[in-house]
Order: structure tokens, then C-alpha cells, then sequence
């Protein structure tokens, strides 16, 4: 039998820990460009944000850097794209929600969570995973369609 | 954070969301290759199981299986298998043939079929056959299936196995908030407030399990959608009104995924149907009461 432990009622939500910055570096540009063409031996920039992905004298295709800049949330993302203009790959380079604010009482936390929660929360160092509501990548992928539009004929 | 030499973190845009792949402890090549390895698992579901995408299984078996039997990948027979049991076991509580609501409700894009289908009780007649060489048919022509509230987890599930068969020691996968990890070290994971996204409800520890979260959807370049909710009630035909935001703790993710449904439905009556997966949950009301199951406290928290 299963029973439910009631671990915080309406009042007590008041000092939920607030505000988390969540931070992470995928990739370089650089590193993007490799992962995307290992083969390539040269990436020769055709605007402020597209590289082509050269080897030897063959183009190998395009990348092209792009950001989506929210109220909370700030990706940095690329597209390879292959000389046809398909889409080889997306890779997020940075993430970053942030409410500019701190942690301000870990404390509630240790009363149910157990050894672990001991030390304080270190904003960026300790959160590194979050589950809740599904994020929605709606706007990378609408951002990805744009791309493709732009650069989808420039990739040869 | 800085990335030390023996760990190798990803992340792409896939399955309407952003998955997170971070692996540690082996070399760097066998590192890079198992993630790029389990990436590919996760766009050939992306590929069979999309709702949007017109070339996918699920698309294919909605416009064609109500008229004869459509042949499909065998991961997404695996998934329709697994949502069969779950729909019965939860007394039709958990329906991945609910599409036509969601289309009604404006959640699904798509035309609204003329006669969205009445509410199926356990006992109704099965609406999607399973039939031998992962073939499926449909009974109606009323019938449309979205796998969003499972294909998330079995994309997991999938991409974890495909890590361990390269020799990583230690991996974890995250699909927008579900998420599951193997090794030896536990991994923190954060569950955020389901609607006040900027707070966290509490912290737990996962080794070698799953965690998944429902609660809606989260867009938070335009943060006034975040009440969008995509789960509906079968029986109501409207999104549960009880619960706000439900975590479930499983041995696979595809099972913790779908029972996030069930208990954001259900509420603390879906203790029968955890206990039987060996689940444990925590549920969020709309009134901000936080509740948890016994087994998601674990041992020993509770001898503390």
C-alpha cells in the first residue's frame, strides 16, 4: 500500500529556493566546425556568422552560428549544412537561463532531501540538471527553418 | 563550468525539445563516439515518432492504418506495445489514441476529424491492433495517436543503452526534463516549480533510474505560454484541474514518462498503478501542496 507524506503546504512554498542561474558551454565555434566536417581542412568565413567547411579544393558544405535571445533563456546553436543545402546537423553551443537572482534558502531543501543537500547550494557548479515542464525548442527549430531558407542555396 | 578532460557534455534540439547527453570516465574517443551513437538513436525516434513530421510512422499510421495495416519501425512498435499495456492497466487513463482531443483542443495541429471519437472505457474494444511483422491497423477511422507523452522517455531509454554498449562508465541522458542516468556517481537533478519556473520544489538524487516531470510546456523566450497544458483527461476531455505538476522516479524512463500523465490525472489515486511498476512519484496540487510517495523519499531519509 502506498501511502502520499505531505512534505509542504501553500504557506511553506513562500521560502521555496528561488531563482536559479543554469549555465552550460557545449561546444566552441571551432569545436562545432570539427564536429560537424571532420574532414575539413580549412574553414573559409563568408560572413559574419557562416563558414564554409572546405577540403583541399572541395566545399564539404556550410556552418552558420545563430543565438535565440528569450526573457530568460539564451542559446548559441549551429547548423551545418551539406552542399545540397540539407541539414546535416544542429548542435547547441551555450545555454543559459538565468533570473538574476541567487539561492536564498537552501535550507529548506535539506529538510526532506537528506545527505546530499548538506552544503549549500552553488548556483552553476551544483545545478546541473533540471526536470519540470518540457522546455520548448520551438524557437531554435523555427531559427534552424530561417537558416536553411538563407544559406540553403550558398552551401555548394 | 568547466569541462574536465574525462567528461564530454552535448546538447541538440530534438523531440520538440533540447537533449542533453553528458558522459564521463572513458577516453575521449570512445566518449565522443558513444554520444554521436546515441544522438542517432535519438533522431531515428525523432524520425519515426513525430506528430509534425508528415514522413513518420506515427503520420503514416494516421492518415493509412484505419484502412489497412501499415508496417512501421520496430521501436515504434516496441512503444505502441508499451501504451497498450499502460492504457489498460490505467483504465484508459493513459491513451496515446487522444490526438483527435488534443487536435480539438488547439494542443495538435491538424485538421479536427468530423466525429472525435466517444470517450473508450477498459472494457471497449481495442482501437489499435498489433499485428505479427510490426504491422498496426486501426478499427476506426476515428482514431489518431500521439506518442508526445511517451516517445520522450523510450528516446531515453534508448540512448542510455546505446552509451553503456560503448563502455561508458558513467552517462546521462536528458530529453527536456526526462532524464535517466547509470555509474556510480549519483547525479543532482532539480525539479522545478511547475508554474513558477524560476523556483525549484526540491532536489533528489538519481542512480541507475529514471525521472520524469510533466506539467505542461515550458517556452521561456515568451514566458506567458508557460500555462499551456498538454495533458488531457479522457475522461473529462479537459486538462486535469487537481494537479499542477507531477515527477515520477522509475527503472526506465519510458514507464516514468507515461506515468507522469497518469498521476497528473489521477492524482494520489494513482498509487495502485506506481506500485505496480515499482514507481515512486511527487505531485505538485494547483494549490501548492507538494506530496510525495514513500518510496520517493527512499530508506534512508526516512531513518534520518
Amino acid at each position: 500500500m502506498t501511502t502520499w507524506i505531505r512534505l509542504a503546504t501553500p504557506a511553506a512554498l513562500v521560502s521555496t529556493v528561488a531563482a536559479p542561474a543554469y549555465a552550460v558551454q557545449y561546444l566552441s565555434i571551432a569545436q562545432a566546425q570539427k564536429q560537424a566536417f571532420p574532414s575539413a581542412t580549412a574553414f573559409a568565413q563568408l560572413d559574419a556568422r557562416s563558414w564554409k567547411a572546405q577540403s583541399g579544393g572541395t566545399v564539404l558544405g556550410l556552418i552558420v552560428v545563430d543565438h535565440v535571445i528569450g526573457k530568460h533563456l539564451y542559446i548559441d546553436y549551429t547548423v551545418a549544412l551539406d552542399p545540397s543545402g540539407r541539414i546535416k546537423r544542429v548542435d547547441i553551443l551555450q545555454y543559459r537561463e538565468s533570473y538574476g537572482g541567487e539561492v536564498r534558502d537552501a535550507s529548506w531543501l535539506a529538510q526532506f532531501v537528506g545527505k546530499s543537500s548538506a552544503s549549500a547550494l552553488k548556483v552553476e557548479q551544483d545545478i546541473r540538471n533540471i526536470s519540470g515542464a518540457t522546455l520548448s525548442s520551438h524557437h531554435v527549430t523555427e531559427g534552424v527553418k530561417r537558416i536553411v531558407a538563407a544559406y540553403g542555396n550558398r552551401a555548394r | 563550468m568547466a569541462t574536465a578532460p574525462d567528461r564530454l557534455r552535448r546538447a541538440r534540439p530534438l523531440l520538440g525539445t533540447f537533449v542533453e547527453i553528458a558522459v564521463a570516465h572513458a577516453v575521449p574517443e570512445v566518449m565522443a563516439a558513444a554520444v554521436e551513437c546515441a544522438f542517432d538513436s535519438i533522431d531515428r525516434i525523432h524520425r519515426c515518432m513525430s506528430f509534425h513530421d508528415p514522413a513518420s510512422d506515427v503520420s503514416r499510421l494516421n492518415r493509412h492504418a484505419a484502412a489497412g495495416a501499415v508496417m512501421v519501425d520496430p521501436w515504434t512498435f516496441q512503444v505502441l506495445e508499451t501504451a497498450l499495456e499502460l492504457y489498460h492497466r490505467s483504465a484508459g487513463l493513459f491513451d496515446v489514441a487522444i490526438a483527435p482531443v488534443l487536435q480539438e483542443a488547439g494542443l495538435l495541429p491538424g485538421p479536427i476529424r468530423a466525429r472525435p471519437p466517444e470517450p473508450r472505457g477498459s472494457s471497449a474494444d481495442e482501437p489499435i491492433e498489433l499485428l505479427p511483422g510490426h504491422r498496426i491497423r486501426f478499427r476506426d477511422r476515428n482514431v489518431a495517436i500521439d506518442l508526445g507523452g511517451i516517445a520522450k522517455g523510450f528516446a531515453v531509454d534508448r540512448a542510455l543503452d546505446v552509451l553503456q554498449e560503448h563502455g561508458v562508465p558513467q552517462g546521462l541522458v536528458n530529453a527536456g526534463g526526462d532524464l535517466a542516468a547509470f555509474g556510480a556517481e549519483p547525479e543532482s537533478v532539480f525539479i522545478r516549480h511547475p508554474f513558477k519556473p524560476d523556483q525549484l520544489v526540491c532536489q533528489v538524487q538519481i542512480t541507475n533510474e529514471a525521472l520524469a516531470s510533466s506539467g505542461g510546456r515550458l517556452d521561456l523566450v515568451e514566458p506567458s505560454s508557460v500555462a499551456r497544458q498538454a495533458i488531457i483527461d479522457p475522461r473529462t476531455r479537459r486538462p486535469p484541474d487537481a494537479i499542477a505538476g507531477a515527477s515520477v522516479r522509475a527503472s526506465s524512463c519510458l514507464v516514468a514518462d507515461a506515468l507522469t500523465k497518469v498521476v497528473m490525472i489521477q492524482g494520489k489515486d494513482s498509487a495502485a498503478l506506481l506500485n505496480h511498476y515499482r514507481a515512486s512519484a511527487l505531485v505538485v496540487s494547483m494549490s501548492g501542496e507538494i506530496c510525495v510517495t514513500l518510496g520517493w523519499l527512499g530508506g534512508e531519509n526516512l531513518a534520518a
